[in-house]
């Protein structure tokens, strides 16, 4: 090989690593706007709730009410994160994906949104196996319907943690790998998907919960 | 094993798809878990105050929570566990993630069919 040769491929394989580190770096700046924007958001949501809530409601007889909606927050944020990675396993599927930064951001926002709302839901579990509104009432009127809107709906809950952690794990262990292995890719998109499912059974049987009334 | 591909002036290393499987089936595992442990919770009450039992044990307010407790933790007992394992004896090795996949989805639908109360009640019957 002739030294001119030798240097031109030194030159371009420095070049390709230049580019595989900015491709780096860019996926970090990706995943640091997303930080960002999430971060924001929830400000504004925190904000508005604040100025806005009925906050005297929140003390006297229920004690609990304020933990329940703390339980509400996290469950809400948790729906922006799993939709977004949702949607980012939908882009993984096609193979469309390429800054693999925002799926790691997004995949561990989202296992720890689990485990916060989680935390939170045992927290006000115990109030809800108290006699009284709400559970009561259901009870009172189907314990059928009191063993889907609480039991089962408690038990998909527990689903997404599990799944939520694999995915963020899979997310950082493969890194860019990813990219690269279609099969690896593709279940990485369907575990994501999977975490929305039982996100969403447990967060509509949850909202359904929160219209109770107890009877007159 | 873990592969190195070598192209043109680049190195790339393409780690095993051992651990991946060894994380999605342990989450598998672990809701199984929880499955067979609600069912059991369903089944037998000595078995229902052993599960509370174990929740008491460290879950804060448990208490006020019930079986719930035990059964939480012994879905992370089994997950985390087996996770640990299966990492270790997998962590070097390349499998098939379609079968294993489709293990894990098999899984969890299981899971999944038998935590559903109308399911749980025709067993019970």
């Amino acid at each position: 090989m002739t030294t001119t040769r030798r240097r031109e491929e030194r030159g371009s394989s420095e070049l390709r690593s230049l580019d595989a580190s900015s491709k780096a770096a860019s996926d970090v700046e990706s995943g640091a706007s997303l930080i960002f924007v999430v971060g924001v958001l929830a400000f504004i949501g925190a904000v508005v709730t604040l100025l806005t809530a009925p906050a005297q409601v929140m003390q006297g007889e229920n004690a609990h009410a304020v933990t329940s909606a703390l339980h509400g927050l996290v469950a809400g944020l948790f729906m922006i994160a799993s939709t977004i990675s949702l949607y980012q396993a939908y882009r993984l599927y096609e193979g469309k994906i390429a800054a693999v930064g925002e799926v790691q951001i997004a995949t561990a926002v989202t296992a720890a949104l689990s485990a916060l709302t989680i935390i939170f839901g045992n927290w006000i579990y115990a109030a809800l196996r108290t006699s009284g509104p709400p559970r009561g009432y259901y009870a009172s009127m189907s314990p059928v319907v009191q063993k889907i809107f609480f039991e089962f709906k408690e038990h998909m809950a527990l689903f997404t943690l599990p799944l939520a952690v694999v995915a963020a794990y899979i997310a950082y262990y493969y890194g860019r790998e990813l990219l690269d292995n279609p099969r690896l890719r593709i279940l990485l998109g369907v575990i994501v998907a999977l975490v929305f499912f039982y996100f969403f059974v447990a967060f509509g049987l949850g909202a359904a919960i929160t219209k109770l009334k107890p009877p007159a | 094993m873990p592969s190195i591909e070598i192209k043109r002036g680049e190195i790339r290393f393409q780690r095993a798809t051992g651990p991946a499987a060894a994380a999605f089936t342990s989450a598998m595992l672990g809701l199984l878990a929880l499955t067979i442990v609600n069912l059991g919770t369903e089944i037998s009450q000595p078995f229902r105050d052993a599960v509370f039992g174990i929740g008491k044990l460290w879950i804060p307010g448990a208490q006020g929570i019930g079986p719930y407790s035990g059964k939480e933790t012994i879905m992370l007992v089994v997950w985390l566990g087996s996770w640990a394992g299966l990492h270790i004896v997998l962590r070097k090795k390349d499998v098939d993630l379609v079968r294993w996949g489709i293990v894990f989805l098999l899984g969890l639908g299981l899971a999944t069919t038998f935590i559903w109360p109308p399911t749980i009640d025709l067993i019970l019957r």
